[in-house]
């Protein structure tokens, strides 16, 4: 497994971005993450595993209140992000999701043009003072989105008119076009084909530099290949969490070992 | 490895249909026949329907005229000789009829038609309106007094519909309005070329006309009254409907409360119209005291019933927009207005905009409501000079309008209600042809 290591395993940051403490999530009377504590490192690529159903995604929307959206959930617990307590009354979730982006599973750009996709994020908060200010945040997201050179000559086509995995890059480029902290990720590449993966998780290790990338995935290899840390979910407990190589190779809880090696899950 | 491979012996061929595989394939079959017969019945139907509707509506746009030289003396209509506009308008419409009559005496004269008929009963084959026309001709054409004019007269709508074969010379045996002597001076006029149908562009810009004179009844007036209810119902329906169904698709918490909302909409679409209609008479007239028969309050009640249509149809295509444009959206930072309006709403244009449309076609054909509030009547009125007596004063729709023509007594009248169906079915389809346009050219797939 170790060959297929695109990244650095090296922890680069030891600092503290997010900090979950006795997080309880519940969809109406469904408790759907239990007690879940959990440090995540800043410039540091954190992959959330575990089988279908076992509230991995549900953490992640948990970290930018898109949880929010749902009627039916309550969060308990603190999520601090900096130290400050992102549940606290006083934060707007508009805010905190400035702050913390994210990337869906499917990619889901808005139908306009692939410059007002990007542009869309900087301008509802007011980031480019003029057009050419604005110009270049677009240019400098597509590019660290590295899309840049397929898209540059036609930035007013469709978003929609790209191919799965040029839409998630472009996706990821209007997520960091408002400058966030934060980069959430769930499951990005599950709707995209082995090329179009590679070239996303390439991408991920890069972001890296930057941000704290917290990821779901489904896949393994994929958990194994980006992150540096791995919390293993099921049935709504967080099991264990760890530095990557360590839970991949010699997992402490036996449920880690058992799905790690496909007998769950 | 051979050359040539060895088959199995096939257990069941697949060349043979078993019976089972027959029996369905018949069965799919027979569905199919079905449907093309059931779709056969509908085509038939409207095809009757649209040939019936053309083929007894399509009189009322021709009209029978009748042209004769008129010479407009100065001595009858404006004694005083200096073409005082108050001094013509003394002049009533009985001061023109001497002037049409003897027109009509020269014109048989110089035809050589013999007639034992006296000049005023020779007169009466011309529209009682005809002399109105000339009236107001002249009214408008003062500088044309002393001289002689060509002029066209409607004529008597017996004598339409003895041109257009609805009255006979078996028919009239019992009518007062003409006789058989009449009719052959209409034979004879139309023998030499004075007398002709032509097209009517006054069935479709003109105001109704009272019971003995169908020839100058028109439609124009009522379709007027027709736009200013939907410009009501356009200007209160839309904005209302639309932030309704805004609020409660994308904020309002869903409980007990919105829920009941949502079933107490649904139910509303499905009210009988004129239940609406007794609303607006209870509400808008005796309570409120807004005038009677003015389109302003067939747009409030028009109103009531189309919101539920624009609500149901807004909320439908908010719906369809996919889940994940308002998550990427929110994603980004956008608060939930900004995802609504930014994103949500202009995806969601194109269904609300059809929806509208064919909500306000719904409204265009109600007759049902517009009886109770007294917008069907006989209203002879000329066009609206303003947007606020085209609002308050009394007013038709041109589906009451059609009403009212169906249910007078004079067959000339019936003609007319066709007709007017025709000018209606035209307004209504076009709408739904903007509709569907409007679907196609927006529709965004993705």
């Amino acid at each position: 497994m170790k060959d297929n290591v695109i990244s650095e395993t090296d922890v680069m940051s030891n600092k503290i971005k997010i900090a979950a403490r006795n997080v309880q999530v519940y969809y109406g009377d469904n408790h759907a993450i239990k007690d879940v504590s959990v440090d995540i490192l800043d410039k540091t690529v954190t992959a959330f595993i575990g089988p279908s159903g076992c509230g991995k995604s549900t953490f992640l929307r948990c970290i930018n209140r898109m949880n929010d959206t749902i009627a039916i959930s309550s969060v308990q617990g603190d999520i601090l992000i900096d130290g400050e307590d992102i549940y606290d009354s006083k934060v707007d979730p508009v805010q905190l999701r400035a702050k913390v982006g994210m990337v869906f599973q499917k990619p889901n750009p808005f139908p306009k043009s692939i410059y007002d996709n990007v542009a869309y994020g900087p301008r509802i908060h007011g980031l480019a003072r003029n057009k050419t200010d604005l110009d270049e945040i677009v240019e400098r997201a597509l590019k660290r989105a590295a899309i840049w050179n397929e898209v540059k000559d036609r930035l007013l086509a469709p978003g929609t008119g790209l191919s799965g995995g040029q839409q998630q890059r472009l996706c990821i480029a209007r997520a960091i076009a408002t400058e966030p902290e934060v980069l959430l990720m769930d499951e990005p590449c599950s709707a995209l084909d082995p090329i179009a993966t590679a070239q996303v998780e390439e991408l991920i290790d890069e972001l890296r530099q930057d941000y704290s990338v917290v990821i779901v995935t489904h896949s393994m290899q994929q958990a194994a290949r980006v992150s540096q840390k791995t919390a293993f979910f099921h049935l709504g407990h967080l099991v264990e969490y760890g530095e990557t190589d360590k839970i991949f190779t010699s997992p402490e809880d036996p449920r880690t070992e058992s799905y790690i090696t496909g007998r769950i899950g | 490895m051979t050359d040539v491979p060895d088959h199995t012996k096939p257990q069941r061929s697949l060349l043979q249909q078993d019976a089972h595989t027959t029996k369905r394939n018949r069965a799919e079959k027979r569905f199919k026949t079905y449907g093309i017969i059931a779709i056969a019945i509908g085509l038939l139907m409207l095809a009757i329907l649209l040939v019936t509707i053309i083929g007894r509506g399509s009189g009322a746009f021709q009209q029978t005229f009748l042209t004769l030289d008129v010479q407009l003396l100065e001595a009858k209509l404006d004694k005083k000789g200096d073409r005082n506009i108050e001094d013509i308008k003394k002049v009533s419409t009985f001061g023109y009829a001497p002037l049409m009559s003897a027109a009509l005496e020269t014109k048989v004269a110089a035809l050589g038609i013999q007639t034992e008929l006296k000049p005023k009963a020779m007169a009466d084959i011309l529209s009682k309106d005809a002399a109105a026309q000339l009236r107001d001709f002249v009214l408008a054409n003062p500088d044309l007094i002393g001289t002689s004019v060509e002029f066209k007269f409607l004529t008597n709508s017996r004598v339409d519909g003895y041109m257009k074969e609805r009255v006979t010379r078996e028919s009239i045996a019992n009518d007062k309005n003409i006789n058989a002597a009449q009719l052959d001076l209409v034979d004879a006029l139309h023998a030499a070329g004075a007398l002709n149908k032509q097209f009517n562009l006054s069935f479709i810009t003109g105001a109704d006309a009272s019971d003995a004179r169908p020839e100058a009844a028109g439609m124009g007036v009522a379709m007027i009254g027709s736009l200013f209810m939907m410009l009501v119902v356009l200007i209160l329906a839309l904005p209302i409907g639309v932030a309704a169904s805004i609020y409660l698709e994308e904020f309002a918490p869903k409980n007990l409360l919105t829920d009941i909302i949502e079933v107490n909409i649904s139910n509303l679409a499905a009210v009988p119209s004129i239940v609406f209609g007794i609303l607006g008479l209870a509400v808008f007239i005796n309570y409120m005291h807004l005038p009677n028969s003015a389109p302003l309050v067939g747009g409030l009640v028009l109103t009531l019933m189309t919101l539920p249509t624009i609500i149901i149809s807004t909320r439908a295509s908010l719906k369809s927009v996919p889940p994940s444009i308002r998550d990427a959206a929110l994603g980004v930072g956008a608060s939930k207005m900004q995802s609504v309006f930014h994103h949500v709403l202009p995806l969601a244009a194109p269904g609300i905009l059809t929806g509208t449309i064919i909500g306000l076609a719904q409204a265009l054909g109600e007759t049902a409501p517009l009886l109770l509030i007294g917008m069907v009547g006989f209203i002879a009125s000329n066009p609206p000079d303003s947007i606020a007596s085209g609002l308050l004063a009394p007013n038709s729709a041109m589906p009451a309008q059609i009403y009212e023509w169906a249910k007078r007594a004079d067959p000339a009248f019936y003609e007319r209600a066709w007709g007017g169906i025709i000018i209606l079915l035209v307004f209504l389809v076009t709408m739904n042809a903007i509709a569907v346009l409007l679907r196609r050219r927006f529709e965004r797939r993705w």
